[in-house]
């Protein structure tokens, strides 16, 4: 799977896990802020977010300081798990 | 007074231990943990019990300790509680034991119902379940029964065990510092979770001078900050007006505080808006503050109890308790702890509890000899009108309830997800099951409904059971119950704490004031009604009172043993909206006239109910039907039913309601909503009378609850 690929399903997983419904993958911008922006995701959202990470990729994300950079954008968070899921290595 | 923490068993030990900087933090051993960094606990080293589950003995520990009042006899007894048996829950679901006497002491409410046998002690008994607020809620609570008179002398407190929902939900929140609690500290990142149990004798002050007090509760003051579900107010607003109310209720000024026990769990976000809101409350005289969580940890329902009893030990001993944990200063707090033990007189002493759900405690603790215009005295008592009422059943809202009673009678069941969120935007409840989307759909209604112009400034909401769907995915996730939970949800989490219903109504309507909720089998919303009695001693403010329960396919079966060999799953809830009457109002009143604890024998049960309801002439003249909420597996209740009858000698129809509203335990909440539009409408629908069809013009409704607990609410006709 490509990194672009990957963000395409990853936007799919981020509406099932947070029950977002009423998002369409097409409405969510990966270069856009991820947190407070316009698809309401808070700070709530960001640790479910982390536990099916952890569950489905087993890539840890527990330092808060690390978390901030990690899901700054769609693509930040794409990239990072892509980086370092076992799921992705060759 | 008697407490148990994770320093020690005994009172004065932990107050040294504390003086001396000393924590009782321990890596955690109670159960296992999935890494090799194990993280630290404030466990309790408590002898193995197959009889009671941990948060009940450490209850029985700390009640132990209070060896100044062997003999007591309380009038009344009020513990806020969170996890109940949830310790011997989670084992028994790990192992698959579906016989539900096992899960006998899963409620919180066991705790009290326990100690109310163990006292013989047959008033009021209530359960709190406001998350981390709850031992300092049920303070409060205790306050407002002495000062209406109900009872002389009130056991209170609160406690919390240590259990995997409590520790693993925490964890998933990142809200745990593995280096242990830092509260106030520029590097803290979290709490250390722990065991604890506190528990105090309360009297009112004429009682209390015969007595050898350690220290007086001038007041207490509850405000919600109905802002997030975990998250304080940044700025710390429902912390600033819980303690600015707790000051003006212990008729004292900002000034006149010598020391603040803070609620300084150590997380992040927690101490920074809890500093704030000191900062504007106090301005530049901020007075020597410290949190004990960096020592004992942090006990949840039992840490509000625990720091208001070492409140008035500081008191007594004239002594300021340093913030163990702390060490660096944080430029964002901009005020600094004490940092060592120290001696200075102390006069009054605040002490803060906040919870999930923006749920703000503060009490007010001053010395024995302090002469000023505290709370505990007697306070009037108003007539409350219902101004607005809803229900939900399987039939849908009341219109639609009201509908079935008329046509066909049975309208319990399950409503539809669909219909239950049928006027509730999306976005506001993505996040929450069952139990809070009807929570949300009951509060929707109950506004609609209202005549007037009144904005609800409390809520008061009762649950048997609490959100079982969060908490059966939480824990089915935790414990591999079954594949469809992959992993223990932090929204589950939050969704399972009782309290967070309430929580979710108050941050969608702003309710600003009191959010308690009660928690008692059956009596749950009955004990809702009463404390939002209670604490209605001021007019002009309207409190909502809800009860619900939902009926979750696992747990349902297992925890209410009321429902057992029924097979019709139901649930639902009824919401009123109150406000104290007006003069020359026509409107509906309520009242609950009785609500005591049922402990010992049967013996003059029903005596003392017929005399609380004014005795037998008052009884008939007074009702047009009674309504009763019988448990069919429970005998003792149809005997009581049959004693009430002798003894009242009522002649009018007594009519058992669960056939017709479902079972569960909140159903006496969408009886009470029913009565209120009967008696407003002046009739009640054919489905549910067998006997003559007589208006309801002059004459109230009686509803009786004759478990555990001994209830009667009455709904009354305006004159005119």
């Amino acid at each position: 799977m490509t990194i672009e690929q990957f963000l395409e399903a990853l936007k799919v997983k981020l509406i099932e896990t947070l029950n977002l419904e009423d998002v369409s993958p097409e409405e969510i911008k990966v270069d856009d802020q991820l947190v407070g922006g316009e698809i309401g995701i808070d700070s709530i959202d960001v640790l479910e977010l982390v536990m099916m990470i952890e569950k489905d990729y087993a890539v840890k994300i527990s330092n808060q300081d690390l978390g901030k950079k990690v899901f700054s954008t769609l693509r930040t968070l794409a990239e990072y798990i892509y980086k370092e899921s076992p799921e992705f290595q060759n | 007074m008697g407490f148990i923490t994770s320093l020690s068993k005994n009172a004065e030990q932990t107050i040294r231990s504390i003086e001396s900087g000393k924590s009782g933090f321990k890596p955690l051993g109670l159960f296992p943990w999935p890494e090799s960094q194990v993280p630290l606990a404030g466990e309790v080293s408590i002898p193995n019990d197959t009889a009671y589950p941990r948060t009940h003995l450490l209850a029985s520990l700390a009640i132990d300790e209070m060896t100044h009042f062997a003999g007591l006899q309380p009038d009344a007894i009020v513990v806020g509680v969170t996890t109940g048996g949830m310790s011997r829950t989670e084992s028994l679901l790990a192992d698959q034991n579906s016989d539900n006497r096992s899960y006998q002491f899963h409620s919180p409410a066991t705790i009290a119902e326990m100690l109310a046998r163990r006292f013989s002690c047959t008033g009021p008994v209530i359960t709190v379940s406001t998350a981390c607020s709850s031992g300092a809620v049920a303070i409060k609570v205790a306050l407002e029964l002495l000062a209406s008179q109900m009872a002389d002398t009130v056991l209170t407190g609160g406690v919390d065990g240590l259990c995997r929902l409590t520790y693993y939900g925490f964890d998933a929140l990142q809200l745990i510092d593995p280096m242990g609690a830092r509260p106030f500290d520029k590097h803290r990142r979290g709490m250390t979770l722990s065991d604890g149990a506190a528990f105090l004798l309360l009297t009112r002050e004429k009682e209390f001078e015969k007595r050898q007090a350690a220290a007086k509760i001038l007041g207490a003051g509850l405000a919600c900050d109905a802002y997030h579900a975990t998250s304080p107010h940044p700025e710390g607003d429902g912390a600033f007006r819980s303690m600015t109310e707790a000051l003006n209720d212990a008729g004292a000024d900002p000034l006149q505080v010598d020391y603040i026990n803070t609620h300084g769990t150590g997380t992040v976000d927690n101490d920074l808006s809890e500093a704030r809101a000191i900062r504007r409350l106090f301005g530049k005289h901020v007075p020597p503050f410290s949190s004990i969580k960096g020592a004992t940890g942090h006990s949840l329902a039992a840490a509000g109890a625990i720091e208001a009893a070492i409140s008035g030990l500081c008191v007594s001993k004239g002594l300021i308790l340093p913030n163990v944990g702390f060490s660096t200063p944080d430029d964002d707090i901009g005020i600094i702890p004490e940092s060592v033990a120290r001696k200075k007189k102390l006069n009054i002493v605040l002490s803060n509890s906040f919870g999930f759900g923006g749920n703000n405690a503060s009490v007010v603790i001053g010395s024995p000899d302090l002469k000023i215009s505290s709370s505990i005295k007697k306070k009037k008592a108003w007539d409350l009108e219902i101004v607005g009422a809803a229900c939900l059943t399987g039939a849908g809202g009341l219109t639609e309830t009201i509908d079935t009673l008329t046509h066909s009678g049975y309208c319990g069941g399950m409503l539809s997800d669909r219909d239950v969120c049928r006027r509730l935007p999306f976005r506001d409840i993505r996040r929450l099951k069952r139990l809070s989307r009807m929570a949300l759909s009951l509060a929707d209604s109950a506004l609609s409904s209202m005549t007037g112009d009144h904005a609800p400034r409390s809520l008061i909401l009762g649950t048997g059971w609490g959100g079982l769907s969060e908490t059966y995915d939480f824990l089915s996730a935790l414990l591999q119950l079954d594949s469809s939970n992959r992993y223990h949800s932090p929204i589950d989490f939050i969704g399972s704490v009782h309290n967070a219903p309430a929580g979710q109504v108050a941050i969608r309507y702003g309710i600003q004031g009191a959010n308690i909720t009660t928690v008692g089998g059956d009596a749950s919303f009955e004990q809702a009604l009463l404390t939002a009695r209670l604490l209605t001693a001021t007019p002009d403010r309207m409190v909502m009172v809800m009860g619900l329960d939902e009926y979750h396919h696992v747990l349902s079966p297992r925890l209410d043993r009321s429902i057992a060999g029924n097979e019709n799953p139901a649930d639902g809830g009824g919401a009123l909206c109150i406000v104290p009457r007006a003069a020359g109002s026509k409107g509906v009143f309520i009242d609950i006239p009785a609500f005591y604890f049922s402990a010992g024998g049967d013996e003059h049960k029903m005596d003392r109910l017929v005399n609380d309801l004014g005795g037998r002439d008052r009884i008939c003249s007074r009702y047009e039907i009674v309504f009763v909420g019988l448990n069919e597996t429970d005998n003792r209740q149809c005997y009581r039913l049959d004693q009430f009858r002798r003894i009242s000698e009522f002649q009018g129809e007594i009519c058992e309601y669960r056939p017709f509203t479902g079972r569960f335990a909140s159903a006496s909440a969408v009886m009470t909503a029913l009565a209120a539009h009967f008696v407003r409408q002046g009739k009640i629908p054919h489905g549910m009378r067998c006997a003559r069809n007589a208006p309801l013009v002059h004459r109230g409704v009686l509803i009786l609850g004759l478990g555990d607990y001994i209830s009667a609410i009455e709904i009354m006709p305006g004159q005119g």
